[in-house]
């Protein structure tokens, strides 16, 4: 994907950077990614796009819509594909839409929206649903095995409590770890369900933070299992990501993170950017212990 | 004395001013010494475009206006009209002119019709006409509007005023 600096976007639209930035604050785009260093890059699709867009329009507004229902073709084109269950055409269109855009934003803008239709139109226990998320499963771990390997010292620990693999909660985790991964954090993908051995998996891992995504676990299941890798890890700053109602303020001071693998992923690194090295994140972060829940019911 | 055919300015065409250009977001015209005239972003406010108008249509920086194509579509919201009519230009765009302007005389049928002006001014074609609009969700509040043809591209420049 090629990306254009502030400079290169601004003379490509013949204006000035500052008007790019005022343009990104009023209508949202284009839309930069950030460099390490904060700096804004831009697609060139996305400005090729606006550029087209612009000569034919007669606002900045009706522009900039026109430049993103150019870009949103990638999204019917995936559909269509996969109603007519044709792989080779869905692997195409993401293939079309890396050509426009980061492989984060592909993930956020095309894929993930494009299954969420199909689960809409078709239901999301039906057989086309099935397919869609399977393809989608598939292609996010193959995004994940080009990931570059483990570059920060960062460790992301991630309590699955999905149901399963046609949860549609967990294409959402599987981009936001597919996301942590490829920003070059280790990620480890433990089911809720699974306790016994948790000890000795954590000790080697040493995680840093704690996700715990997914609505289909009990609130038990879940404390159970965050007060053993509390037990494990000792006080980690803890998340929650698609927990949805079962995510009660009342129980828990774990942060909720945005319904958006993306933002859910920025959260997750700055948690980990913020969090001082070799210092303990305070206890009432962290989930309460299955004991004083069952007394809260109790009483 | 050769009486032969000759180019002759047909009436009227020959004292036609020249179209005027604004911006479509903040109405005014472009910077004298604009430093980049291949561009039709406006250089003041650089949230519009440029577009031209016939001069008599033209709306003043404070005239609130808005653009619209051939479809009805509204194209564009002057920050003025923004201000009178309470939109935002980028919810507003692709919506339907009816959604946001109609008529004051629902009665008004056949070429004089609000359809009919704005779609003959996004031909291209027709004068600069006047009609009373009033918002489509309110009553009591009267707008005289001029509709002129505008562009580039073609479309249809509604221009408000409260009548004064």
């Amino acid at each position: 994907m090629r990306t254009l600096k502030t400079s290169e976007a601004a003379a490509v639209l013949n204006v000035s950077p500052n008007t790019l930035r005022a343009w990104e604050r009023r209508f949202g785009y284009p839309k930069p990614q950030r460099t390490a260093g904060k700096h804004r890059l831009y697609t060139h699709g996305e400005v090729a796009a606006l550029r087209d867009a612009l000569q034919e329009g007669l606002s900045i507004s009706s522009a900039i819509s026109r430049a993103r229902e150019s870009l949103s073709s990638d999204t019917s084109t995936l559909v269509g594909a996969l109603q007519a269950f044709e792989l080779d055409r869905a692997d195409a269109a993401m293939e079309a839409a890396l050509a426009l855009r980061s492989v984060e934003r592909s993930v956020e803008e095309v894929l993930l929206p494009s299954i969420r239709e199909i689960g809409e139109r078709h239901g999301f226990d039906s057989a086309p649903w099935a397919f869609a998320a399977r393809w989608a499963t598939d292609w996010l771990q193959r995004a994940q095995r080009m990931a570059p390997p483990p570059m920060r010292p960062a460790a992301v620990l991630v309590g699955d409590a999905t149901r399963d693999d046609l949860d549609p909660d967990a294409l959402a985790l599987k981009a936001l770890q597919l996301f942590a991964v490829r920003s070059g954090a280790r990620v480890l993908v433990l089911p809720i369900s699974g306790v016994a051995g948790l000890n000795e998996v954590l000790g080697a891992f040493a995680p840093q933070v704690v996700v715990i995504a997914g609505a289909y676990a009990s609130d038990d299941d879940v404390a159970r299992w965050a007060y053993r890798v509390r037990a494990a890890s000792g006080a980690l700053p803890m998340a929650l990501f698609r927990r949805g109602s079962r995510s009660d303020a009342a129980r828990t001071t774990a942060r909720n993170l945005p319904e958006s693998s993306g933002e859910a992923h920025r959260i997750v690194l700055d948690i980990l950017d913020s969090r001082p090295r070799g210092v303990a994140a305070p206890a009432e972060e962290h989930i309460n212990q299955p004991d004083d829940s069952r007394q809260v019911k109790a009483s | 004395m050769i009486d032969r055919p000759r180019l002759v300015a047909l009436p009227g065409h020959g004292d036609r001013r020249p179209d005027v250009q604004f911006c479509g977001h903040c109405g005014r015209p472009p910077a004298e010494a604009d430093i980049q005239p291949a561009s039709r972003v406006c250089t003041r406010c650089g949230l519009g475009l440029m577009v031209s108008a016939p001069p008599e249509a033209a709306p003043s920086p404070h005239d609130p206006f808005l653009l619209v194509d051939g479809q009805l579509s509204i194209c564009g919201v002057s920050r003025r009209a923004e201000e009178l009519l309470l939109v935002d230009e980028t919810e507003a765009v692709n919506s339907h002119i009816g959604d946001l302007l109609v008529p004051a005389d629902a009665e008004i049928a056949g070429p004089e019709s609000l359809v009919n002006l704005i779609v003959h001014a996004a031909r291209g074609a027709g004068e600069t006409h006047h009609v009373v609009l009033r918002p489509a969700k309110e009553f009591g509040i009267r707008f005289w509007a001029r509709i002129a043809p505008c562009g580039p591209p073609r479309a249809a420049l509604v221009v408000l005023a409260d009548g004064r």
